[in-house]
């Protein structure tokens, strides 16, 4: 059903349902826990009952004396550390001296079934002794007790600091016509992706190990399994069978996943190992709890002079990828607003909860809230319309900012006009009854990571393989990662449009170690834009070869050519050509099967000070929302009702997935304000279930107007940006500045629940500040 | 995820299920729809070495305008017109409990008996043994309100306090015979998150018998959750009652969601009677059943918000009781 | 505890007869014994319907289910919903319109459509949520899936 795009293009821009929709709608869809090999056993883990402790001896005797139990495994077996990040590894596959939150892993069992598992594991007799735990990362900043990992800075549990200043920023505010401070604070989020971890492993007599695994970057697990297994890569395969969702929780190599393995090689046999949704939950990696204090400073006018910002990001148990969260909070602070003088202070620091990490929008959404609320308040404070605020403050395209971010294009100044012309802003801000209320909130995202975390700048982020026999199939390899979010679909619709060909010729293949050249996967939004310019060269690369066969068998030069529908014909006369088999079997005379390689590396970029590569990205999407909601003033609770979402992806390659994306985004992200929320006690998860932990229902959805505005990319593939990531920041302030325009609360934390909505009523009531007459 | 073995049996009928009620005296739970027990047998709560499914037994099965049999599934309730427009308390609270999915297996028997629901009870044995296990399940204290003694789980069904209000009445049958009672008299209010019907050990739920006198009066079902689907009651408030203009003629109104067990306020409600419900005095009595009732913080949304939702809530449906007298 | 016999009921229309536990869940009956992998285990505590299977005709949550207590009834999974050749209508519209991303709820959403469908030629927006609203999807807002099931009911089943 593909509607009508460009008429540069037969298949991009339009319409195109995901090539693998066939097998989902029917159940043949292959996920990892439907894979059966000979002789599995199943794998289980004992997890930690403590939050702290240190593990004074583990007796496994009973359990592993168990009919039916095949191996019991503990942590000094693998004690490699291990972690996403190569300068923070602080992982390993089970405790080895400490345990560190309550859910790590302190052993694990390979059986004969789930049952002599979970026997074995209640025989495990484990001695510890308790140390403090710490769940507010307020109290680890200094000197503590006992330093969660020894790494901490200075003996506190500071897993990282970052230190930015640029320009001058006392200076700025001293100048100031206008200044707020907002401070808020977040709740941790997870990405409560449907299909919960699984792995499965199995080592073969021929010295091989092969790894199936829910994960959203192969390759890293790949590096990860080598590096704390002691085996070298060329003798590990990892193949991702489909994926029922990541949001980033499956982009960390997990410990799950290289327990798997170990077992296998322990008892030669195939292992399964299933995390139940209870053990998602403790596994995490999701969205950090921060504390934010932001300040920002305008001329009279509305001018941005100055932010001065500070985070407190609380890591959790690990790493993962926490360093560059710490960066991220401070320099996706800034776009797509001109910042001329900047400061930031960002820690994190362990706590011993479950591990915090990237989760969709990683880095920039808790900061952009705060922001977004901040400037919504200046604008009241100055007395301009907040649209007129961020206008007047937009970076322009072809600029650079304070930090030496490259900003190529942008069309965010599109995205305000757009929004703001199709909501009838200018008929509704401040205009609507008490209770009703719109709002705007912005934002920008790294169009993928100009800084891959594993690998040397030289080598390619992204690599795409084809091969074409003589049956007219093309065979796309990469090991780039579809989660759902469609990159299989691009992938073949890239290469059928550019070599001219149906939709049903090409074949993306399984990701597979063995045979997929490395892409680095699915995060930091890169896929569209880095496997996207690969395919696109491979494509190419193919193409030139059949032109050129074509070439030959019509005598005409290749430059008088052009590629149509299923095939090359002369640009002067359409009837004059081949077909693309034609072509095809004629340029394989004398080589046999053709094969192309296309590959894509970012360009230089970025300054030269410490840190100055994280957060720059080869292109930047844009967003701007405006949101109206409907309170009951009465209880507090509230819904959005409709969402106008204005965003700058480049050239929308494919609108379906394009649109997807942004609806599925305006879900989550709708989910951390209205009431998802990991609850602690302590350092005790209340909620570990999809029960109790409140993602919104169809009913909660918003109508969603999608408003695609983007100009082409000078460098993204045909013009395209990422669009799975920059889609959820914008929805939180949007909602949490609709709320303010109908009940007069500004709502700095998240989430927003219906009892912190009616406190905030209350209070202005009781302080007699009635608003809207109410 | 498995369960552990247990013995399950199937009888066909009521005589047979109380003859192994006396048989396998308190090692048993029944089993209904499951929809409850099962997540709780997953959870390793309160297990027993056998299972009585009621799913053969003729006599629970179905409903009529009169009577919905214990083992009525909520599915089929709610997709009966007639049903839902005699008694429409019942009608707005069946379509709230859980979801479609859960409705479709789960039963009216199963809704008035749900278990009591709790932050420290419904957690996994991991979990709770994390901790230390709780007054409800193999342990000895209470996390919520901390003392020894009793039990603060929270009543999490939505029919009990919808069937209350039209004066519902409940049969059970048991090693004694059967009785019949006021089904707001089947729960304990001197009991806790544990004891909390006078349900004698072995006896089960039959039926519901519905009066023919509050066919086709007003009535309404409101309930606080934080999504519209899947979430238990974290308030529930039934009112049915007969207005002429402003003047109650009729009234009943019950809480369900905040404490350990389902109640009515009938001396509240009764003191309303021939009187003008006028706007001061509806605000006046939302705010005495308020005082009544004591949520504690085991649920998602906080103790303070819900006990103050409990007089927004009644005001609004005996509001619109009143509107529907005017209409 | 004494081993029942062997449980018999009609899968996706064929007669099976297959051992079962007394505590044996249908999920892992499907799943594991029958190799019928295409229901999904997502949460498998009832919350997430990626589960869902047709019992007598009714979406039921299979995770909830005892095997024992479908002995003499039918059973249709996502396997048994599907046609033999080509896709039903209302799984044409899921993927026309986008509706499956990571695809692991899809399963679920198709048997529940199909019977929603089934008793519903034609159900309005709001009918179609409340139908949905036991089955959980975390990629698509839902925005999809009930537009392919308005789609599909449009054309009608």
């Amino acid at each position: 059903m593909a509607t009508t795009g460009s008429p540069e293009y037969r298949l991009l821009g339009t319409k195109i349902p995901y090539i693998e929709g066939p097998l989902k709608v029917t159940g043949r869809a292959e996920y990892t826990d439907d894979i059966q090999r000979p002789g599995m056993l199943v794998g289980r883990l004992l997890r930690s009952p403590w939050a702290h402790a240190r593990l004074r001896s583990i007796d496994v005797t009973e359990a592993r004396a168990l009919p039916g139990v095949f191996a019991v495994l503990t942590g000094e077996k693998y004690p490699t550390p291990f972690g996403v990040l190569p300068i923070t590894h602080d992982e390993t596959a089970i405790a080895v001296d400490k345990v560190r939150y309550i859910g790590d892993i302190v052993a694990a069992v390979a059986a004969s079934d789930e049952r002599t598992a979970e026997a074995a594991l209640a025989k495990i007799r484990i001695d510890v002794e308790v140390l403090p735990d710490y769940s507010d990362p307020r109290d680890g900043t200094g000197p503590v007790k006992e330093p969660i990992h020894a790494r901490g800075l200075l003996g506190s549990n500071v897993q990282k600091e970052v230190v930015q200043h640029f320009g001058d920023v006392d200076a700025a505010f001293a100048q100031a016509a206008h200044h707020v401070r907002v401070r808020g604070n977040f709740a941790g989020v997870t990405h409560a992706f449907t299909e919960p971890l699984a792995t499965i492993a199995e080592a073969t007599p021929d010295g091989r190990l092969t790894v199936w695994s829910a994960t959203q970057v192969p390759h890293y697990l790949h590096r990860s399994l080598s590096e704390v297994l002691g085996i070298p890569m060329h003798r590990i395969r990892v193949i991702k069978p489909e994926v029922g969702g990541g949001f980033g929780g499956k982009s960390d190599p997990l410990p799950h996943e290289i327990v798997c393995a170990a077992l296998a090689l322990e008892t030669g046999r195939p292992v399964k190992i299933l995390v139940d949704r209870e053990d998602v939950f403790y596994t995490n990696h999701g969205r950090h709890p921060t504390q934010n204090d932001v300040r920002i400073a305008t001329d009279a006018r509305g001018q941005i002079l100055a932010y001065d910002i500070e985070a407190l990001i609380d890591g959790g148990a690990w790493s993962s990828f926490g360093t560059v969260t710490t960066y991220y909070n401070g320099v996706l602070s800034m776009g797509p607003y001109r910042v001329p003088n900047f400061r930031y202070r960002g820690r994190r620091v362990y706590t011993t909860k479950p591990p915090s990490g990237a989760m969709r929008a990683h880095g920039g959404t808790n900061i952009r809230y705060s922001v977004e609320v901040a400037l919504d308040q200046l604008a009241e404070r100055i007395g301009i319309d907040p649209f007129d605020l961020r206008d007047q403050n937009a970076l322009p395209p072809n600029s650079t900012t304070v930090n030496e971010f490259r900003i190529t294009s942008t069309s965010f100044r599109k995205c305000l006009a757009a929004s703001r012309e199709k909501s009838g802003w200018d008929q509704k801000f401040r205009k609507l009854p008490y209770g009703r209320g719109i709002g705007l909130g912005c934002g920008f995202y790294i169009s993928g990571s100009n800084s891959p975390i594993h690998f040397t700048p030289k080598m390619p982020q992204s690599t795409v393989h084809l091969k074409v026999d003589m049956d007219g199939g093309i065979a796309v390899h990469s090991m780039q990662a579809d989660i759902g979010q469609g990159s299989n679909t691009l992938l073949a619709v890239i290469i059928a449009e550019v070599l001219g060909v149906d939709l049903e010729r090409v074949h993306v293949q399984r990701v597979d170690s063995d045979v997929s050249p490395i892409d680095l996967g699915s995060y930091s939004s890169r896929v569209t834009f880095m496997m996207g310019n690969a395919a696109r060269a491979a494509a190419e690369e193919l193409r030139d070869k059949l032109l050129e066969a074509a070439s030959t068998l019509l005598s005409l030069p290749v430059s008088s050519l052009v590629v149509a529908h299923e095939r090359f014909q002369s640009k002067a006369d359409p009837k004059v050509g081949v077909s693309f088999l034609e072509a095809l079997h004629t340029a394989m005379e004398r080589v046999g099967a053709l094969t192309a390689s296309g590959a894509y590396n970012s360009p230089a970029m970025g300054g030269t000070f410490k840190g100055a590569r994280a957060g720059t990205a080869p292109a930047y999407s844009f967003a701007a929302y405006v949101a109206e909601v409907d309170v009951d003033v009465e209880t507090g609770a509230y819904r959005a009702v409709k969402v106008w979402a204005a965003f700058d992806c480049g050239r929308a390659l494919n609108r379906l997935a394009v649109e997807g994306q942004i609806e599925g985004s305006i879900h989550m992200g709708l989910g951390q304000v209205m009431g998802e929320s990991m609850n602690y006690r302590g350092t005790r998860l209340l909620n570990p279930s999809l029960l109790e932990y409140k993602i919104p229902m169809p009913q909660q959805m918003p109508e969603v107007e999608i408003l695609l505005v983007g100009d082409d990319d000078p460098e993204g593939p045909f013009g395209a940006k990422e669009a799975g990531e920059g889609p959820l920041i914008a929805i939180l302030p949007a909602v949490g500045n609709a709320l303010y325009d109908a009940v007069g609360v500004r709502f700095t934390d998240l989430p927003i629940t219906p009892d912190r909505v009616l406190k905030g009523i209350d209070l202005r009531r009781k302080e007699g500040r009635p608003w809207k007459g109410a | 995820m498995h369960l552990d073995p247990f013995e399950l049996h199937r009888p066909a009928s009521v005589d047979d299920v109380v003859r192994l009620s006396r048989d396998l005296a308190g090692g048993f739970d029944y089993l209904a729809g499951g929809t409850d027990l099962l997540p709780n047998y997953k959870m390793h709560l309160n297990l027993k070495p056998h299972l009585v499914a009621l799913e053969d037994v003729a006599e629970l099965q179905g409903h009529t305008l009169a009577r919905l049999g214990a083992m009525a599934r909520l599915a089929d309730l709610e997709t009966d017109g007639a049903l839902t427009a005699a008694y429409p308390s019942l009608g707005e609270a069946v379509r709230e409990v859980a979801t479609p999915l859960v409705r479709a297996s789960g039963t009216v028997g199963g809704n008035l008996l749900v278990e009591t629901r709790c932050f420290f009870f419904n957690q996994s044995y991991f979990w709770r043994a994390s901790l230390g296990f709780c007054l409800k399940a193999d342990g000895d204290r209470c996390h919520v309100v901390p003392q020894k003694e009793k039990c603060y789980a929270t009543f999490s069904g939505d029919l009990a306090p919808a069937l209350m209000v039209v004066d519902a009445e409940v049969e059970v049958a048991g090693p004694d015979g059967r009785r019949r009672m006021p089904l707001h008299e089947l729960y304990d209010l001197g009991g806790d998150g544990i004891r909390r019907t006078h349900l004698a050990p072995g006896e089960l739920v039959v039926a519901v018998h519905l009066p023919e006198a509050s066919r086709g009066r007003p009535g309404t079902y409101l309930k606080l959750r934080v999504r519209p689907s899947y979430d238990f009651p974290e308030l529930g408030v039934a009112a049915s009652g007969v207005f002429e203009g402003r003047r109650v003629r009729s009234l009943r109104l019950a809480v369900g969601g905040a404490d350990p067990y389902p109640r009515r306020f009938d001396a509240l409600t009764d003191s309303l009677v021939d009187t003008e419900l006028t706007d001061e005095r509806l605000q006046e009595f939302s705010a005495r059943v308020e005082r009544a009732v004591r949520p504690v913080h085991n649920t998602f949304l906080l103790p303070d918000y819900r006990r103050r939702m409990v007089s927004v809530y009644v005001r609004r449906a005996l509001t619109r009781l009143r509107e529907s007298a005017a209409s | 505890m004494p081993s029942p016999g062997p449980l018999r009921f009609q899968l996706n229309g064929h007669p099976v007869e297959v051992p079962a536990e007394s505590a044996r869940i249908l999920l892992d009956l499907v799943r594991e014994d029958l190799h019928l992998t295409g229901t999904k285990r997502g949460c498998d505590l009832g919350t997430c319907g990626c589960c869902t299977v047709l019992l007598d005709g009714r979406p039921t949550l299979s995770c909830l289910t005892l095997a024992r207590l479908v002995e003499g009834r039918s059973v249709t999974t996502i396997e048994g919903v599907s046609p033999r050749q080509g896709l039903s209508r209302v799984q044409q519209a899921f993927v026309d319109h986008g509706a499956t991303q990571c695809g692991f709820c899809t399963p679920g959403f198709i048997v529940t459509a199909t019977a929603l469908l089934r008793d519903h030629a034609h159900p309005s927006k709001e009918e179609i949520e409340r139908a949905i609203s036991g089955n959980l999807c975390r990629c698509t807002g839902y925005t999809k899936i009930v537009e392919a099931i308005q789609s599909a009911s449009r054309e009608g089943v």
